[in-house]
């Protein structure tokens, strides 16, 4: 029935299956969109945030989908910047990747203010001392700049192509894409690392405060090269799961060798310094604060395992698996390892968010406990769903893998 | 030209763009953006001119000064007045919160009204005051004509001794009724004590800022016990770091209350058993020859061996003491370490002003008679009777008395009635109403003896600590009328409502606050006119008398209630002392300590009364101390360690068993320690229940301002549930955990409750918060937690016959 | 004790520990005073509003060696550099400006009508004295407690952050006070807190720290005065006097060794 809008020359499935195929994530948005009209309709009340609690799931979410995007800016960056000419079969995939973890990400920190309408005064009466303020500049900008990154590919859809007009503009855009990818790189490179500044910042957090350079807490590199080092990873899983449910092999493997590759390195050089890092917190801010590291994990569900899981379980052992050739050409074992290392960005947010919150500062406060409402996992998994929904169209509609014509030759 | 979807598309994308090219987007930006910072559900205060009225709280017996901020009409802010001897400055939570009792409609009757649901329902409609005071009037009158008017009865819970308290028992002499019933508060039990051991009639007045040593027999100094505003400052000042000599406080209390912990020290007796604790203090004292022989020797009677004039040999109270509460005795009875008793006794001794204070917690529950003797006989021990720093012995307040009720037959006749409570027969010959054996006669008679009864500034629905009983019998009286201006339980049993103003809307005297060591007048005025269609309970009283006619309203020759609070305080002027004037740099207390004079700072009575009205007091701040050759009014006119008062109320030994009095002999008449006796099953009900106070949670009449709920722990109420203090040894014997939930069960009903381990409860015993548990009012605290006085074990004081509510026998149940 | 610098002016509260006797009396003439909004339920004790809050801490000790003893916590007020290197934990977070530190005061305020409300400030400030208005402020129709509402602080909508303000307004309402009588400075009695104002046991001292003739300045040269939290470097100005080694101790962590009991006391 779309038969005019499909990409030329590959093979999609019937209209009907793809509707059937979108409807669990409708599902999911119809969730997100109750849940989003009551957070606005009603207030944050609807959640089950506190003034302990003061970020939450959504933040949490946020930061991580953040991070795993950050695989559109960095593959954007080796692919245009650098010249990595195989990465040209991924950057569709990444900069729709990315385009869904940021816009998703704005869409969840619009209904996490408690006056989303007021949410321009972060422009309007921006506070240069914030590092928020410095997160909010550099994504406002560089989702415009996805957006642009995203629209040559749209262009590219078999109908629009037609329009001479748009076809040119397509084009020229595509031509210039090294300048918004240069833009693209700067902007989330500093908004990553603000996001790590921010609770690097938080001096009256032992937990979460880090010494520094200059005005940047450590946290503010460590952000930056842990989301360059889990975003390809993510980049991978995202397009071996397409071809999984496609059942056809969309990207050449040197492609995916490659971010893997890079992916390894950073990751290993990111765990050295994490662990320095790690380090000098324990010898540096905590006993200036009076305590031990061991104070940290004394109550509710939090201990010393957190540690081990995010620096051994879903940081080394990824980090080895994906540094040896060998093992990350094997399938199962770059999967495993993307899972891992995407795994422990999502861990290292969720503990400089939840964590922090959760030890209480003053002596005599107490643990207190925090389970998300409904409302807010609709929020959450509406992202999900839009993710889905919003890739799987453009991947019916869009040539978002260029090889997938030469990969999946017609066999009728 | 043809439009096709082309140009369609066109025109949109060209439309939108256009549009953001315009400055309406910015602008419609901006202007939301406004809207958020002005939405219309937002109350904005309206402003205006602003004023403060000076007046006194009377939420409770405390009387702090008050000055109320106003805007225009509305009060917005209660402070504290620095120009008012009572407080410098600080009030109570309670006081703070006032205004959400003032202007919380949901809580308050907007006027007279009418039962039409079932009673306890809370259905009302609205009546004219006509026909509420005609329908009362009728029913009086109706009683009156069958000539048994003693079926009207009153349950008032106003101040002894303010004019409110006088009017309804007037009301009821002139109407011919004895059953004028009182609440219950530790004021009857000082009333008592200070009767049998001084025959004085005044107030308990104990010169705390002047001590320098508190022993507090459980008295809640931090949990609102007497004028809480002056207590707590009286606290701050024994703190000073800058003092010269600083205050040592010493709690008794079986938990670590806020007093307790608070103190410099804490001793945990066995709940009960303090008065044992007091005597055996006592036995050190006197056998290490540390008391006040001077005062002792010749200013008190029956400390020794003595003889009556029949030749009978009596015990005295030094052998009584030396043979029954050694240490070691005492120890064993209150479990406390006999080393620790001997040096509390020499520290008390030795200090150069102690005084002992007794009245558990608020003092809003009445005490054990024989214990308040015991503590008053450890004063008298160490000579601080009538001395600064101790316990003064003042004159009753200087009012003029009311003229003389007009009595018809009918009300002579049925004044001849004994009382239903049997308070002041042979049987409790000191007490003046008892209103658990009120409670307990209509419950026990086939149809109430009441006809119609009166409930004035009382809640006994929810106050009394009777296990329920007294709800039983509500329901069984055939017409309750409630004069109370909050829709409280009791009048929520109540079948005509004629509301009071609240205590911000009317004019009152608050007649010498609680505890307070010289005589204060107050008077507390309409910070507001009246929000809703409510009458001064005093003025009704008047209409209803002159609507009833005869001599009931000839008894009544005042046009309005101001008038009788004129014409008592006439008594003031006679004085021809005292000031209405207050310097906070010369508080009273330090007035009274350098034994200075006054001169009167008003005129004539016009000049005073004026002035009173403006300033809102008159006070007294100097003091005869010492005399103590004239100022026992006993038969002995000495302080009776024996009270001869005691021995005089019965002829025969064997009356003491009706008075609940275990003893037998001489000691009967002597402060001595009785183990309070549930009569329950203690195999079955091996722990113990007891209700304590907290200042941040009204426990009496007055509803629950709903600022308080902000200072409430979230582990002593938890959304609706409340917590009780076990100790976590106790706990563990039971499996119990923090947060625990569980039943507890007394031998009156069950209650269930949240758990909250705390080091500071004395194993063995549950610990219920006093205040929670209101099942009228609004969503602010209806439905919120348990009211222990539903499972109080109600015992009876031997002597006073008052209500024992610290010895209920409970079992717990895990859920 | 350090000194406190800055600008003219630092306005500070001392909080007598030994004196604090828990009656709550300053949580609610803060409420009453600033129209804190109450709701029906306020035992979610995480969501409830109270600038002016009572901590309850025990010794730990078995009965009957028990001690209870409370910690009033308002915002500390926390003090900046002066040179715009060091500012209060929130105020240097805060997107929108909405939190300030005024340099001639030391008083940090809140903009509701700017707030954002990102909560931000939120997870800076280790105290917790700041709230978020998860609800629109609590005040029903037909119930009639609007009535009692200040008109000099106006209540605030949901979804933004509020906190003490030392009772700003007072300080507002005794300076136009002082310009009408032609003054510029104001004593030391004309501005104080609702809270200081209605402690019943005098526990709360409110005054300029910077002014050696104020109380405050005073009290804080006691051995037995600290700070919460001195060690994070938050500067408060809300400080505390207790002669209780274990109430002292409570007030920050310590490694082994390190907490100093008070020994000598001179004066």
């Amino acid at each position: 029935m779309d038969s005019p809008l499909l990409p030329e020359g590959v093979k999609r499935c019937s209209t009907t299956t793809f509707l059937f195929w979108t409807l669990p994530w409708l599902a999911l948005l119809a969730w997100g969109g109750l849940s989003a009209f009551l957070c606005l309709w009603k207030g944050l009340n609807q959640t089950n945030m506190s003034n302990v609690f003061a970020f939450a799931l959504w933040i949490v979410f946020d930061l991580a989908i953040i991070a795993l995007g950050a695989g559109a800016f960095f593959t954007g960056f080796l692919t245009y910047i650098i010249g990595k000419g195989e990465l040209k079969n991924v950057i569709n995939a990444a900069v729709i990747i990315g385009f869904i973890c940021y816009s998703g990400a704005m869409g969840m920190l619009g209904i996490d203010i408690g006056q989303p309408i007021r949410g321009w005064f972060i422009f309007w009466h921006a506070n240069i001392h914030s590092m928020l303020v410095e997160v909010s500049f550099c994504i406002t900008c560089y989702l415009m700049v996805l957006g642009i990154e995203f629209i040559p590919l749209i262009l590219r859809n078999r109908q629009l192509d037609k329009i001479r007009g748009l076809h040119i503009f397509g084009h020229s855009l595509h031509e210039i894409m090294a300048v918004f990818a240069a833009t693209g790189t700067f902007l989330s490179f500093f908004h990553q690392g603000s996001l790590g500044g921010m609770f690097g910042v938080l001096y009256a957090r032992p937990f979460a405060a880090r010494d520094g350079f200059y005005i940047w807490p450590w946290t503010f590199f460590l952000f930056i090269l842990s989301a360059i080092a889990a975003g390809p990873c993510f980049t991978i899983l995202c397009t071996k799961l397409t071809e999984k449910i496609t059942r056809k092999k969309l990207v050449p493997d040197n492609a995916i060798q490659l971010l893997a590759k890079i992916s390894a390195w950073l990751l290993s050089i990111y765990l050295v310094l994490k662990i320095a890092d790690t380090l000098g917190w324990i010898y540096g801010v905590v006993p200036r604060a009076g305590l031990k590291f061991i104070d940290f994990y004394r109550e509710g569900p939090y201990g010393i395992w957190l540690v081990v899981c995010e620096i051994v379980i879903f940081g080394i052992i990824p980090a080895i698996i994906l540094l040896i050739p060998k093992a990350r050409r094997h399938q199962g074992w770059l999967i495993t390892a993307c899972l891992l290392n995407c795994t422990g960005i999502v861990l290292n947010r969720f503990v400089f968010i939840i964590v922090t919150l959760a030890i209480p500062v003053m002596p005599f406060d107490r643990f207190w406990s925090y389970l998300p409402t409904w409302q807010e996992w609709g929020i959450a998994m509406a992202v999900i769903g839009y993710g889905f929904l919003l890739f799987s169209t453009a991947y019916r509609y869009l040539p978002v893998f260029p090889q997938e014509r030469e990969l999946n030759p017609a066999t009728e | 030209m043809e439009i096709n979807r082309r140009h369609f598309i066109a025109l949109l994308v060209g439309g939108a763009a256009g549009i953001n090219a315009t400055p309406l987007p910015w602008k419609f930006t901006d202007d939301i953006a406004i809207w958020t910072q002005n939405w219309p559900w937002v109350p904005v205060p309206p402003t205006g001119e602003f004023s403060h009225v000076k007046s006194v709280c009377t939420l409770c017996p405390g009387g702090c000064g008050i000055e109320v901020r106003k805007v225009d009409d509305r009060a917005v802010k209660i402070e504290g007045r620095t120009d008012y001897p009572v407080n410098p400055g600080g009030i109570c939570p309670l006081g703070m919160g006032g205004l959400q009792l003032l202007y919380n409609e949901s809580i308050r009757f907007t006027g007279p009204m009418k039962r039409v649901g079932p009673r306890g329902s809370g259905k009302f409609i609205a009546i004219t005051w006509d026909e509420a005071i005609n329908t009362i009037a009728d029913r009086i009158s109706d009683l009156r004509k069958q000539e048994r008017p003693e079926a009207l009865a009153a349950i008032d819970g106003n101040p002894t001794m303010g004019t409110m308290a006088s009017m309804i028992e007037r009301l009821l002499r002139a109407v011919g009724s004895p059953n004028y019933e009182r609440i219950p508060s530790a004021e009857d039990t000082y009333r008592m004590t200070n009767l049998v051991m001084q025959g004085t009639e005044g107030p308990m007045a104990y010169d705390l800022e002047n001590a320098d040593y508190i022993l507090s027999f459980g008295s809640g100094l931090l949990e609102g016990w007497g004028a809480p505003g002056r207590v707590i400052n009286a606290w701050g000042l024994w703190q000073e770091h800058t003092a010269k000599r600083k205050a040592r406080v010493v709690q008794i209390e079986s938990r670590a209350s806020n007093t307790a912990s608070k103190a410099d020290q804490w001793l945990a007796p066995k709940p009960g058993t303090e008065a044992a604790l007091a005597l055996g203090l006592a036995h050190v004292i006197i056998k290490e020859h540390l008391h006040n022989a001077d005062f002792v020797d010749a200013y008190s009677f029956g400390f020794n061996n003595w003889a009556s004039p029949d030749g009978k040999n009596h015990m005295g109270y030094k052998t009584m003491v030396l043979n029954s509460y050694s240490p070691d005795q005492v120890a064993e009875i209150t479990g406390l370490q006999p080393k620790d008793i001997v040096a509390l006794a020499r520290d008390f001794a030795g200090a150069k002003a102690p005084v002992a204070t007794c009245g558990k917690g608020k003092g809003y529950l009445n005490g054990s008679l024989y214990e308040f003797m015991a503590v008053q006989g450890l004063n008298a021990l160490v000579g601080n009777i009538n001395m600064p720093g101790g316990v003064l012995v003042c004159d009753p307040p200087p009012l003029s008395p009311l003229p003389e009720i007009q009595k018809d037959t009918i009300a002579r006749e049925g004044l001849k009635k004994s009382r239903l409570d049997h308070a002041g027969t042979r049987r409790y010959p000191f007490s003046k109403s008892l209103i658990g054996d009120f409670a307990k006669t209509i419950i026990k008679s086939p149809k109430s003896p009441v006809n119609t009864l009166l409930v004035f500034s009382a809640n006994p629905d929810f106050t009394l600590p009777d296990g329920g009983a007294f709800r039983e019998a509500l329901k069984k009286v055939p017409f309750i009328v409630s004069f109370s201006p909050y829709q409280d339980e009791t009048s929520y049993m109540a079948d005509l409502i004629l509301p009071d103003h609240t205590y911000l809307e009317k004019m009152d005297d608050v007649v010498w606050p609680t505890g307070l060591q010289y005589p204060l007048y107050g008077i507390s005025k309409p910070v507001v006119k009246p929000v809703y269609a409510t009458r001064n309970s005093g003025d009704v009283i008047m209409q209803l008398a002159k609507r009833i006619g005869g001599s009931v309203g000839s008894s009544f020759p005042w046009k309005k209630y101001d008038d009788v609070l004129k014409e008592r305080a006439k008594g003031l002027f006679d004085t021809q002392a005292g000031l209405v004037h207050y310097d906070g740099s010369v508080p009273a207390w330090k007035r009274l300590r350098d034994r200075g004079s006054v001169t009167p700072d008003y005129k004539n009575f016009d000049d005073m009364w004026k002035k009173i009205k403006a300033g809102g007091f008159w006070y007294l701040p100097v003091h005869a101390y010492k005399n103590w050759d004239r100022l026992f009014k006993t038969p002995t006119g000495k302080f009776e360690f024996f009270s001869t008062r005691i021995e005089l109320a019965f002829d025969d030994y064997a009356l003491l068993k009706n008075m609940g009095i275990a003893e037998k002999g001489d000691a009967a008449c002597m402060p001595h320690f009785e183990p309070a006796l549930s009569g329950a099953d203690r195999s079955a009900y091996p722990l113990l229940m007891l209700p304590y106070e907290m200042i941040n949670l009204a426990s009496g009449w007055t509803p629950p301002p709903p600022f308080l709920n902000k200072t409430i722990f979230d582990n002593q109420l938890r959304k609706n549930e409340s917590f009780a203090e076990i100790n976590p040894k106790t706990a563990s014997k039971y499996g119990l955990k923090e947060g625990d939930r569980v039943t507890i069960k007394s031998p009156q009903g069950t209650v269930r409750v949240c758990v909250n381990l705390f080091e500071g409860a004395m194993p063995g015993i549950v610990y219920l918060p006093l205040g929670f548990g209101h099942t009228a009012y609004d969503e602010f605290s209806r439905g919120k937690g348990v009211n222990p006085n539903d499972i109080i074990h109600m015992g009876k004081d031997p002597l006073s016959g008052h209500p024992v509510w610290w010895n209920t026998p409970v079992q717990l149940i895990k859920v | 004790m350090e000194q406190q610098k800055g600008g003219i002016y630092r306005y500070g509260m001392v909080i007598d520990l030994d004196k604090c006797t828990g009656c709550g009396t300053c949580m609610i003439a803060c409420a009453a005073e600033n129209n804190v909004s109450v709701r029906p339920d306020q035992t979610d004790k995480e969501r409830t509003i109270t600038w002016m809050k009572l901590y309850k801490i025990t010794n730990g000790k078995e009965f009957p060696h028990t001690e209870v003893s409370y910690f009033p916590r308002p915002c500390m007020h926390c003090d900046e550099d002066g040179r715009g290197h060091h500012q209060p934990s929130c105020v240097s977070v805060c997107v929108a400006t909405a939190t300030k530190i005024d340099h001639n005061t030391g008083i940090v305020s809140q903009i509701y009508t700017r707030c954002i409300g990102c909560r931000y400030c939120q997870a800076a400030c280790p105290y917790g004295a700041r709230y978020f208005n998860w609800w629109d402020t609590y005040f029903p129709k037909g119930k009639g407690l609007e009535r009692y509402l200040s008109p000099e602080i106006s209540p605030r909508m949901r979804g933004v952050v509020e906190k003490c303000t030392f009772c700003h307004h007072r300080l507002m309402r005794a300076k136009t006070q002082a310009y009408a009588e032609d003054r510029t400075d104001i004593e030391e009695h004309e501005y104080t807190t609702a809270c200081a104002e209605a402690c019943p046991a005098q526990a709360i001292t409110f005054g300029d720290l910077n002014n050696p003739e104020h109380k405050v300045s005073q009290l804080i040269k006691s051995p037995y005065a600290f700070r919460l939290l001195e060690r994070l470097n938050t500067k408060p100005k809300v400080y505390y006097l207790s002669t209780k080694d274990w109430v002292r101790k409570m007030a920050d962590n310590y490694l082994p060794g390190e907490f100093k009991p008070v020994t000598k006391v001179t004066g």
